[in-house]
């Protein structure tokens, strides 16, 4: 964005001041009842505005666990994870949805956690690649990875897993073409790709026994 | 990097209208191109009013007459792997098949792709170009390698990035628009903006209108479409060129056709002459060349994409071989 | 302890290397049982559990979040920078800019002196301001509100009109860097004895390392200790550098690199932002975290340099080689930065030819300053030199391969003296890669291709030499072995993704007789490891992996000594074997290591071990060879890669795993510089890059590499290179590939590419032209 040093952009940025205390008897209610400040059904109720200025609190399940937080509305979900909640395994390589270092699943599907707001996540169920361990155990994917040497730097890998899983979630059997494109969201500076593909073959046929 | 927004998300179209009547509120669909909009601060945002709160909006179901009601925000994915719309609507399947990449796919919506914002660097940088309301296209003159050949009213030489839109148009599609006047319907081929008529917008809908369909008619049982991309990495990018072709056939003779092509213009671009040159006729070598030729005829390439002249030609050569081959 | 327990820490009857006496030189290993074997990495479950810190994974409590705003002109003068309005803003701590006298320091490319916020800014994205706030979404907000007086001037961004009258200057001494010329023999008698005689124009476009993990670190001051946590290929060259900018004792800086996320040479040296976060952290009292955003990492965090270079070359008949006359004009960006640098190496090393000159010029223009960029010169050298032997070869009906055979040298032509290579795999990389590839009968089936179809497939190969690769010293390891017989590992040199970490786990496994896993590992920290230099120039495995070796060799020098006194035998009959060290003479005399009493007292016996020279008198160098089939649409130029198989020499294979891995890496990286990287600038008007993300500046997906990319390494362990035979392999594996793509482009379509990328941009103007004309 070009340098403007006019007032106007200037007072643009200006925060706004409007209080998120204005409406709080119904926004409160709403809360205490259902945890959750988007209540499905509650159709009647005009439904709290976010405030950009201030912290809203949210609730996000992630791998199972329930996180209660404060956001501003537009931290993204990748923030959350890795500043926030302190779960670092989902990268971030771009923070524009354009090499895939974030992808996590979401209600199973993969996707790009930075260009997920936290906000929009709640009511959802994340998983992250963390979530794959069981207990200190590596699940299935994560196994084959190691086995098949399908990662170098190891900073895109966490991706690749998730990508992996999610195309392993929907189709147990996939064929080379299938896994090249269910990982063509996901860069390697490093090159593993070959390895990649042998780990999720690897990965399918060892959930298959 | 993001700037300060309030964020809503209504639980009813009604209210979602009602929000957008602010200004510098904007939809958030599936958040792709918004987010990535927002990071560079390519416009005002001061409100995002989330959709996710309206199950209703999404869905593919079958209407009366034999035809679709693709919800706005159904997902990509979902188009893509679509039984239904694979078979009687394969050029739309096709097209979304090849939408960015897995992710984005999974997220980015019907109703999103329709409208995103152009991918031309200029205007996704730090340029104030004509179409943020400058004075100038960097791109004419410039570094123009994946600007368009048609359609640019010697304003602006963005080219239409969406994969789903040529389809709908080549299919007959028409977007299904609710505003607080209430529901209106415009064919898609309508739908965007030229350069010429207004070059600070992409699409005719009005800041407090969403959209909240796409309905496609019942394609006649001899139709037949598909959807090609031709682009520098098989992921993620958009296209160099790219058609989409929905040809009413009777036996190899083309009956009537639709044609429209991505990458080549600030709109999807209905290549009348294409159509011309095989409506009514077999589908033999003869034609084929002629259709490929009379693609570019009336292209008006830029210093860096005259290379779109012999690709176009290429892929339509292509394309219809493999509609005449796909009919043996 | 439990026997069940023992065994985890060592391997029953394993026989370790012999253990050399004092004074004496180990022997090359012969038969290894673990060196060289395909192992996991000893790192692998922290990768891929999530659980592996990265810099930028780092949160300390109370951390605050670093912005940098960039100038945004190629070339300005920063007339005025007011912060005022950014101090201001919510959870904002502190706005630094030229005007703040704790920020006024000095920055250095080379020798070339500018300030930590210049008030001349050559490039854009050099720093103006900085702001740390609460999080990093209030930091770019104040970033933004920093407002910004700018002088912008004229400025040049083609190297090709750098030189021209009337373009505007970088520095004020003008645009040209330097020339650099060499010479062997007469290259004009050379052209005069050669049948035929090409020559060619080439480029290559500028490339962008883009690793995964982003540029940056967190700096954090425990009174006046500084500690840095960044993503980097050496924790020294980075604690040097800042010690140096900020006049603190080396002592005051600790600098740990544990984990990064790729660098390929642009993470060897630190960078603008740790002197920042270090001056944000002082004068808020709290750790910054700084990272630059992708956007800002294509601007400022190296490339390859652009390369213009013309090639005119003379063969005879029989192919003898009679001259090769090569010159290049490159660019390092706005400040001394290599832009030419070994772009001629090849041209002067890699074939036999007695008439050689090169003349390379370097010039200045307003864009990023390059760094190293995984072997720097050397594939755009092939790009020129591969693409023109394949061209001699067709014009004297030569094989390719056997042109290439007929013009191996056993020793380096381009260093004075003309030391021999003390190994030099070459030739076997060709034939045996011909043969693995099947390069005869492929080349067959293209010659005989159907002409009515519009996809052509055809093959291409490429060869190389990477101009170091034989590390060297100085280095020091240090081996630890505990009193259970588990040990520990220190050296200071970073695992960059290649998994040197488990190969030195090997090495000293192999000596040891232990798992590699039982094997701590301690690396890439200043405040606790040994010193080393950044990882890079494929040096880290030859330099390291020899003094860990060595470092092994001392422990169990030290124990066999204790077992002696306390077995009261001489030591020169006793032999080490792993779990226990026996009587060679009287077989049935044994001690345990875990009983041996004096490790026991001691707790642990350390071993240092130091890099030994470097054979005199000789070179160490690796070989690479490569080939691949290309499928072409001569409709619309698109172009897919089918296969690759890559033929490496680099001594001995020390982990056939992560050595596989790096092959198939380097082809990937390869595809990139032939088929889809490449920095653009709005040369025209503002001469700003405008595609500055992954989106427009392509690195290749999962589905535009092949699936079939085979590693066959022609394994040679080089005794005399270092006492591990191993050489290095990190570089070499990226240096042929694009132009081996560009012959196969080629051989599918009868147009030989010149200019990178090939992709339907270039490819599609260039067929249409052949389809008229043919």
């Amino acid at each position: 964005m070009e340098q403007s040093n006019s007032k106007q952009e200037r007072n643009k940025r200006r925060i706004s001041r409007r209080s998120f205390m204005a409406g709080i008897g119904a926004g409160t209610v709403c809360v205490a009842a259902s945890g959750h400040l988007f209540a499905a059904g509650d159709s009647q109720a005009a439904e709290k505005v976010l405030e950009s200025d201030e912290m809203s609190k949210i609730r996000l399940h992630i791998n199972g666990r329930s996180h209660q937080l404060l956001v501003e509305p537009r931290w993204s979900l990748l923030y959350v994870l890795r500043e926030k909640i302190g779960l670092t395994g989902s990268k971030e390589g771009c923070g524009r949805g354009e090499c895939g270092a974030c992808t996590v699943l979401i209600d199973g599907i993969p996707r790009y956690a930075c260009l997920t707001l936290a906000v929009e996540a709640e009511g959802t169920e994340i998983t992250t690649v963390e979530g794959l361990m069981d207990g200190e155990k590596l699940g299935t994917v994560q196994q084959a990875f190691v086995e098949e040497d399908a990662f170098q730097c190891g900073y895109c890998t966490p991706g690749q897993i998730m990508s992996v899983e999610g195309l392993l979630r929907k189709n147990p059997a996939p064929s080379v073409e299938e896994i090249r494109t269910a990982v063509s969201g996901n860069l390697c500076r490093c090159g593993a790709y070959t390895h990649i593909f042998k780990a999720a073959e690897k990965a399918a046929e060892s959930r298959r026994k | 990097m993001t700037p300060h927004f309030s964020y809503v998300r209504p639980g009813s179209l009604k209210e979602a209208i009602g929000q957008l009547r602010q200004n510098g509120a904007v939809v958030h669909a599936g958040g792709t191109d918004l987010l990535g909009c927002l990071r560079e601060k390519i416009f005002d945002v001061r409100k995002v009013v989330s959709l996710s709160g309206l199950p209703d909006l999404r869905g593919v179901e079958k209407v009366s007459g034999g035809g679709l009601r693709i919800g706005a925000l159904t997902t990509i994915t979902e188009i893509a792997e679509h039984p239904l719309i694979q078979k009687r609507y394969t050029a739309l399947a096709q097209g979304a098949s090849e939408v960015a990449s897995p992710q984005l796919r999974n997220q980015g919506t019907i109703g999103g792709n329709l409208c995103q914002k152009p991918r031309c660097w200029y205007y996704r940088g730090e340029f104030h170009c004509m179409r943020k309301g400058g004075d100038i296209c960097y791109a004419a003159g410039g570094e123009n390698q994946f600007h368009c050949i048609f359609g640019s009213g010697g304003r602006c030489y963005i080219v239409h990035p969406s994969d789903t839109a040529p389809a709908l148009a080549a299919l007959q599609a028409q977007v299904e628009i609710t505003g607080p006047q209430g529901l209106r319907t415009v064919p898609v081929d309508d739908f965007h903006a030229l350069p010429e008529d207004d070059v600070e917008r992409e699409t005719w809908l009005e800041p407090n209108e969403i959209v909240t369909a796409v309905r496609l008619p019942a394609p006649p049982p001899s139709l037949k479409s598909s959807y090609r991309k031709i682009r520098a990495r098989r992921s993620w990018d958009f296209a160099l060129a790219g058609a989409a072709l929905a040809l009413e056939l009777d036996g190899d003779r083309v009956v009537d056709g639709r044609v429209f092509l991505s990458g080549a213009a600030p709109v999807p671009w209905r290549s009348l002459s294409v159509e011309e040159a095989i409506r009514g006729k077999v589908l033999d070598d003869a034609t084929i060349v002629k259709a490929a030729d009379a693609v570019v005829k009336a292209a008006r390439p830029l210093e860096k994409n005259k290379y779109k002249l012999p690709l176009f030609r290429g892929m339509i050569q292509e394309e219809l071989r493999r509609f005449r081959e796909n009919l043996a | 302890m439990a026997d069940d327990q023992k065994s985890i820490y060592y391997t029953e009857g394993l026989p370790v290397p012999e253990t050399p006496p004092p004074g004496e030189e180990p022997q090359p290993w012969e038969k290894t049982d673990v060196v060289g074997k395909p192992l996991p990495r000893v790192d692998a479950y922290e990768r891929v559990s999530g659980t592996a810190v990265y810099p930028s994974d780092v949160v300390l409590p109370g951390m605050l979040y670093c912005a940098i705003l960039r100038c945004p002109h190629p070339h300005a003068r920063v007339k005025q920078v007011d912060t005022t309005a950014a101090e201001a803003l919510p959870g904002v701590r502190a706005v630094i800019g030229p005007d703040t006298p704790e920020a006024d320091l000095p920055w250095f490319f080379r020798d070339a002196k500018t300030a930590l916020f210049p008030r001349t800014c050559r490039f854009e994205g050099e720093p103006v301001a900085a702001a740390a706030a609460e999080t990093p979404y209030q930091a770019w907000d104040a970033a933004g509100a920093v407002q910004v007086d700018y002088e912008v001037m004229p400025y040049v961004a083609d190297e090709r009109r750098a030189l021209e009258s009337g373009s505007p200057r970088v520095h004020e001494g003008g645009n040209k860097l330097k020339t650099d010329t060499y010479s062997r023999g007469d290259v004009e008698k050379g052209f005069s004895e050669a049948d035929v005689v090409l020559e060619q124009h080439y480029r290559t476009e500028a490339e962008v390392h883009t690793p995964l993990e982003l540029h940056g670190c967190v700096a954090n001051w425990d009174g006046d200790e500084l500690t840095v946590w960044e993503s980097t290929q050496g924790v020294y060259a980075v604690q040097s550098k800042i010690a140096g900018i900020l006049g603190l004792p080396l002592s005051k800086v600790r600098v740990i690199g544990h984990y990064l996320g790729g660098g390929f040479g642009s993470k060897l040296r630190t960078s603008r932002y740790s002197i920042i976060a270090a001056v944000l952290a002082r004068k808020t009292g709290r750790p910054v975290k700084a990272f630059v955003p992708r956007e800002a990492t294509y601007l400022t965090m190296g490339n390859r340099p652009p390369s213009n270079m013309t090639l005119k070359a003379g063969v005879k008949n029989d192919g003898t080689l009679t001259a090769l006359k090569f010159s290049c004009l490159g660019t390092g960006g706005a400040y001394p930065a290599g832009g030419t640098s070994l772009v001629d190496w090849q041209i002067r090393e890699l074939y036999l030819c007695p008439n050689v000159s090169t003349e390379c010029t370097d010039v200045y223009i307003n864009a990023g300053p390059a760094r190293p960029f995984r072997a720097p010169g050397h594939p755009q050298c092939s790009w020129a030199l591969e693409q023109m032997m394949d061209a001699l070869a067709g014009a004297i009906k030569m094989d390719p391969v056997g042109l290439r055979l007929k013009n191996v040298p056993a020793y380096s032509q381009g260093r004075s003296g003309n030391p021999p290579y003390t190994t030099t795999g070459l030739s076997q990389c060709l034939s045996e890669g011909a043969r693995k590839f099947g390069w005869e009968k492929a080349r067959r089936r293209t010659a005989a291709k159907n002409p009515d179809s519009p996809i052509k497939r055809g093959v291409g190969m490429a060869a190389s030499i990477w101009f170091v690769g034989g590390g060297g010293p100085p280095s020091t390891v240090i081996v630890k072995l505990f009193s259970d017989n588990s040990a520990s590992l220190n050296m200071g040199a970073s695992d960059i993704g290649t998994g040197t970490k488990t190969i030195m786990a090997m090495v000293a496994a192999e000596e040891l007789g232990l798992e590699p896993e039982m094997i701590r590992i301690e690396h890439a920290d200043t405040g606790t490891t040994q010193y080393a230099t950044p990882s890079g120039g494929s040096k880290t495995v030859p330099t390291e992996a020899p003094a860990v070796r060595d470092a092994a060799i001392q422990v169990k020098r030290q124990l066999l000594k204790m077992a002696a006194e306390e077995m009261n035998l001489p030591v020169e009959d006793l032999r080490y074997r792993g779990e226990k060290i026996v009587s060679r003479s009287q077989p049935e005399k044994e001690i345990r290591i875990t009983d041996i009493e004096g490790l026991q007292k001691r707790g642990v016996v350390m071993g240092v071990g130091h890099r030994g020279p470097n054979p005199e008198n000789k070179t160490v160098n690796p070989f690479c060879v490569q080939f691949c089939e290309v499928e072409v649409d001569t409709n619309t130029g698109e172009m897919r890669i089918l296969r690759f198989l890559s033929t490496n020499e680099s001594g001995r294979v020390m982990n056939r795993l992560s050595f596989d891995s790096q092959v198939i890496g380097g082809v990937t990286m390869g595809i990139g510089l032939a088929a889809t990287e490449m920095r653009i600038l709005d040369t025209a008007r503002t001469g700003k890059m405008v595609n500055r993300n992954w989106h427009d500046y392509k690195l290749p997906t999962s589905l535009d590499v092949p699936a079939d990319i085979v590693s066959a390494p022609i394994e040679m362990p080089d005794a005399e290179a270092n006492i591990t035979g191993a050489k290095g392999l990190g570089e070499p594996v990226t240096i042929p590939t694009a132009a081996a793509v560009a012959n196969a482009v080629y051989d599918a379509t009868g147009m030989r590419i010149l200019d990178s990328p090939i992709n339907p941009l270039t490819l599609c103007s260039v067929l249409e032209q052949q389809n008229k004309e043919g």
